[in-house]
C-alpha cells in the first residue's frame, strides 16, 4: 500500500484505534462488566424460576448487550473531539465516510465483540436452551453491527453538545425498536421449535442498507455538528 | 409557467417579510380555526348517530383521529422543511422545522391520551402492545429526541441543522405508523376514511371528522406563525428591522 492512498490511511486508522483500545484495556472491559452484572439482576428482581427465567431469557440478554453498547457510544468519538483529531480527519483528503467506517469497525471490535462472546454465559445463567444460544449469537453478530452503525451517526449528531449521555438514549432508543423485535423474534422463535430464519434474514437486509447509508449520513452528521 | 411562485417563496423566506405576513395570517387561521372546532365540536357530539356498536364511546374519534393524521402531517412537514434546511441552510425552513416539533409532539401526546381513554371501555385495556399504539409511542419519542437535540446546542441554528437531520432519520417511522394496522392485524382497527375512494364510514359521522381535521390543520398554521415569529425576533435580536419593530412600539 501506498503511504497516504486511501486504503492505507483506512488500515492507518484501524490500526490506530485498536492500539488505543488495547492500551486502555480496562474501559474495554467495562460494558462487559455492566452487562454481566444487570443479567445477574433479573434473577434477583424476578425469583430463581427457571422456567420464567427462560422465557425471558432471549430479551433480556439483548436488552442488555444494547443498553452496555449505549454506554459505550459516547466514547466513539469524544476523545478525538477533544484532542483535535477529528477535524484533522474530517479535513484529511481521504473520504471522511470511509475514515469514520473504520473508527466505527473498530468501535464494534473493541465493545460488541466482547458482549457476543460473553453473550452465551449470560444466556446459560439465564437457563436459555442450547440451540435457542446458538440462534441469540448468531441474532447479535447481525444486529450489534445495526446497532453500532445507527448510532454513530447520532453521536455524531451529539458531538457538538455538551451533555449527550441521556439524550443519546433518547435518541437511539426508539430507532432501535425495530432491531430489538426482529432479534427477539428469532430468539423466541428458535425456543418455540418454529423457523427462525426470517428474522434474521430481515436483519441481514437492514445491515446491508444501513452498512452502505450509515458511514455518508454520520459524516454528513458530524460537518454539521462540528463545523461552528 | 410564470416565475412568480419561486419569486414569491424567496420573498417570503425573508424573516422580515415572514414576520408581517405570518403576523397578518394568524389571527385570521386562529378564528377560522376556532368557528370550524366549534361546529365540529357541535356536529361530532350531538348531531352525528350513535354507533351501533360502541354506543356514544365512538364519538372520541373526533378528537383522536384529526390528532394522529396531525402527528404524521407535523411529522413530514418537518421533514420536508428540515431537508431544506439541511441543504440550503434557510433560516426560516430551520424555524419552521424545529417550531413544529413541539406542536407535533402534543398532538401524538393527545392521541395516545385519548386511544387509551378509548380502549379502556372498549377494548377492556388502557395500553396493549399493539403495531399502531407502539410506533406511535415511537413517534412521540422522536418528536422529544428532536426537541432535545435542538435545545442541547449552544448555537441555535447549528443545533436546528442537526436536529433537522435526526427528523430526516427518523422519517422511517412514517411509513411504519401509517402501514402497520395492514401490515400487522392486531387489536387496533384498520383504515376507514380513504382520500381516494369510498370511505367505510356513514356521511352523518364523517363529516364532523373532516370539519375537526381542517380546524386542526389551522390551529398548527396559527400556532407555527406565532412561534416562528417569536423566534425570528430573538434570532434576528440584532438586527434592524428588529430595531425599528421595537421603536415603533415605543413611540
Amino acid at each position: 500500500m501506498k503511504p497516504g492512498s486511501v486504503s492505507a490511511a483506512a488500515a492507518a486508522v484501524l490500526r490506530r484505534d485498536l492500539v488505543l483500545a488495547w492500551r486502555s484495556r480496562g474501559d474495554m472491559a467495562m460494558p462487559v462488566l455492566y452487562a454481566l452484572i444487570v443479567a445477574t439482576l433479573f434473577p434477583f428482581a424476578l425469583g430463581p424460576d427457571s422456567a420464567l427465567l427462560a422465557r425471558i431469557a432471549g430479551g433480556v440478554v439483548l436488552v442488555t448487550v444494547l443498553l452496555s453498547m449505549l454506554l459505550a457510544l459516547d466514547a466513539l468519538f469524544r476523545p478525538d473531539l477533544e484532542d483535535g483529531s477529528l477535524e484533522q480527519l474530517m479535513l484529511a483528503p481521504q473520504p471522511l465516510a470511509l475514515m469514520l467506517s473504520m473508527k466505527i469497525l473498530a468501535h464494534w471490535l473493541t465493545t460488541a465483540l466482547p458482549l457476543i462472546v460473553i453473550a452465551p454465559l449470560l444466556a446459560s445463567m439465564l437457563h436459555l436452551p442450547g440451540h435457542a444460544i446458538a440462534v441469540l449469537v448468531l441474532a447479535l453478530v447481525v444486529a450489534t453491527p445495526l446497532l453500532s452503525l445507527l448510532g454513530s451517526v447520532l453521536v455524531a449528531l451529539t458531538a457538538g453538545t455538551r451533555r449527550s449521555g441521556m439524550l443519546l438514549a433518547l435518541m437511539l432508543l426508539p430507532l432501535c425498536v425495530p432491531v430489538v423485535i426482529f432479534a427477539a423474534g428469532a430468539v423466541s422463535a428458535a425456543q418455540a421449535n418454529l423457523p427462525w430464519v426470517a428474522p434474521i434474514a430481515w436483519l441481514g437486509a437492514a445491515l446491508a442498507l444501513i452498512l452502505v447509508l450509515a458511514p455518508l449520513a454520520c459524516a454528513a452528521a458530524l460537518r454539521i455538528a462540528v463545523d461552528a | 409557467m410564470a416565475n412568480w411562485i419561486p419569486h414569491w417563496m424567496q420573498r417570503l423566506s425573508s424573516p422580515p417579510t415572514f414576520y408581517r405576513f405570518a403576523g397578518v395570517l394568524r389571527p385570521w387561521c386562529m378564528a377560522l380555526s376556532l368557528i370550524l372546532l366549534i361546529i365540529g365540536l357541535y356536529g361530532g357530539l350531538v348531531m352525528a348517530p350513535p354507533d351501533y356498536q360502541q354506543g356514544d364511546a365512538f364519538r372520541i374519534i373526533y378528537i383522536h383521529v384529526p390528532s394522529a393524521w396531525m402527528s404524521l402531517f407535523i411529522y413530514g412537514v418537518m421533514a420536508v422543511s428540515g431537508f431544506i434546511a439541511v441543504i440550503w441552510r434557510i433560516k426560516l425552513a430551520e424555524s419552521v422545522a424545529m417550531q413544529s416539533a413541539p406542536i407535533g409532539a402534543a398532538f401524538t401526546f393527545i392521541t395516545l391520551v385519548t386511544g387509551s381513554l378509548w380502549g379502556y371501555p372498549t377494548w377492556g385495556t388502557w395500553w396493549t402492545w399493539d403495531a399502531r399504539l407502539t410506533s406511535e409511542l415511537v413517534l412521540l419519542f422522536l418528536y422529544l429526541g428532536v426537541i432535545g437535540l435542538y435545545h442541547a446546542f449552544e448555537d441555535r441554528r447549528q443545533g436546528a441543522r442537526a436536529a433537522a437531520f435526526l427528523v430526516l432519520v427518523g422519517v422511517v417511522n412514517l411509513p411504519i405508523v401509517h402501514y402497520s394496522v395492514q401490515w400487522w392485524h392486531t387489536l387496533h382497527q384498520g383504515t376507514t376514511v380513504r382520500l381516494f375512494g369510498k370511505s367505510s364510514i356513514e356521511a352523518d359521522m364523517l363529516w364532523p371528522l373532516l370539519v375537526m381535521t381542517l380546524s386542526t390543520k389551522l390551529y398548527w398554521v396559527a400556532s407555527l406563525c406565532g412561534r416562528v415569529r417569536t423566534d425570528m425576533l430573538s434570532l434576528e435580536s440584532g438586527k434592524h428591522w428588529v430595531r425599528d419593530l421595537a421603536m415603533e412600539d415605543e413611540a
